[in-house]
């Protein structure tokens, strides 16, 4: 079985990458778990899970002629990592529709594959992720400018024939009334809201230390919140080697 | 609101509120923005919005087109971007009257959290406000974060608001489909 998520927010800062991490390990509990640095632009997944020295990624892979998927797979934490290079030099070489057969290839063997995306909705390779996956997590902190864009990213999917999974508030802090907040937002979402994470220090300890929340503080309240939303994602059975074909014969053609 | 005209100090056209608010502020601006929605499809949401600033940090915030005054005003602003942005100066004497409006006011850091959603451009702004704006909203009990807050609700409110904006993004999203070659 397999099902394939993008984890999105179409803004910066929400916490994406903390959350795609977090979601991995809670949801690894049960499930086989793989992890994408999809945004090819600006990754940063590899800091998040103490990956910053590795030699190969998806960077290496998604070229003419680059290294087989595998090259590019680190066991850490529970999860099957693909960390992403930062070199633009490698972002400028890499053809964003390899992504389709490096998750096709990647769902083949797992259960559940989730794709950390770009910030933004502004070029193919960022809205990719989203139009690969089955469901998307949209990430949003309770503040306009992050709700109206998490609006967005769920009108992208939907025209992109994706799903959305639900919402996940996250950076949320106590006076911000959320209680009142995400009843409202779940009006104007095709999912439920999955949990809402309160900002704390410790998620910025975690980055330092290079580590994922829950590595880092399995116990704090900001990594209970992400089990509870692993829990509400109540991921699909879906066939490997179908959703395999369906990757390779996405709707992305050869060239740009 | 009633304000008059001031000395234009910048015109053009941005697609993040943000850029008013860090402009305002770097320049220690006294006066005011009027940001007008350039979009096609909200143009029957008419109107532009008002945001006056003392040194910089904002202090009142009115909507023409709904004619609701402080954090709903900042509501009504939001998420309708690319705007038509004019920057005015005036002198501090000139703003009071529309200053003493308490609906109208908002809290210094919330445009910043609430519309550009930007934590540490509104940390900056409150570190520049005076002592008695700070002191000033919690003496009226307009608690800012329950304001802030009130902000995001009204905009949530705002059905016709968010349907724009899913129809704009939808129909963007078709738009660039043809152009990336996605088939949907």
């Amino acid at each position: 079985m397999v099902e394939a998520f993008a984890v999105a927010s179409g803004k910066g800062g929400t916490g994406k990458t903390t959350s795609t991490l977090a979601l991995g390990m809670a949801l690894a509990e049960d499930y086989d778990v793989t992890v994408v640095d999809a945004d090819m632009g600006m990754a940063n997944l590899l800091f998040h899970a103490g990956l910053a020295d590795v030699e190969t990624t998806l960077h290496d892979v998604v070229v003419e002629g680059g290294a087989p998927v595998e090259a590019a797979v680190y066991e850490r934490h529970g999860l099957s990592v693909v960390p992403c290079g930062t070199d633009l030099s490698g972002f400028a070489a890499a053809d964003p529709t390899r992504l389709r057969d490096v998750v096709a290839t990647l769902a083949a063997d797992t259960d559940v594959v989730l794709l950390d995306s770009a910030a933004t909705l502004s070029s193919r390779s960022a809205v990719l992720p989203i139009v690969l996956a089955d469901r998307v997590v949209v990430v949003v902190e309770p503040t306009i400018p992050a709700l109206s864009d998490g609006l967005k990213v769920q009108e992208y999917a939907t025209s992109y024939g994706t799903e959305t999974a639900g919402v996940l508030f996250n950076k949320v802090r106590d006076d911000d009334a959320i209680d009142r907040i995400a009843p409202k937002a779940e009006r104007y979402f095709e999912g439920p809201t999955l949990a809402t994470v309160p900002a704390s220090d410790t998620v910025r300890g975690a980055r330092r230390a290079g580590q994922p929340l829950l590595a880092y503080a399995p116990e704090s309240a900001a990594a209970r919140a992400y089990r509870e939303a692993a829990r509400s994602l109540s991921v699909r059975e879906g066939d490997s080697g179908a959703v395999a074909d369906r990757f390779r014969s996405a709707v992305v053609p050869e060239s740009l | 609101m009633k304000l008059p005209s001031g000395r234009l100090v910048r015109s053009r056209v941005i697609t993040d509120p943000r850029t008013v608010l860090v402009d305002a502020l770097d320049r220690a601006l006294t006066g005011y923005a009027v940001l007008e929605p350039q979009d096609a499809l909200l143009l029957d949401d008419e109107g532009a919005g008002v945001v006056t600033f003392e040194d910089g940090v904002p202090v009142v915030a009115y909507h023409t087109g709904t004619d609701r005054g402080g954090p709903p005003a900042l509501a009504d602003l939001a998420a309708s971007g690319p705007y038509r942005l004019e920057l005015y100066a005036l002198a501090a004497a000139d703003l009071a009257a529309v200053h003493d409006r308490d609906r109208f006011r908002v809290p210094p850091g919330m445009a910043a959290e609430r519309l550009a959603g930007d934590q540490s451009l509104a940390d900056r702004t409150r570190e520049r406000a005076p002592a008695d704006r700070l002191a000033d909203s919690a003496d009226r009990g307009t608690d800012e974060a329950d304001r802030s807050a009130s902000a995001v609700e009204a905009f949530l409110d705002d059905e016709e608001k968010i349907a724009a904006i899913r129809e704009q993004a939808r129909q963007q999203a078709h738009r660039r489909a043809d152009e990336w070659g996605f088939d949907v």
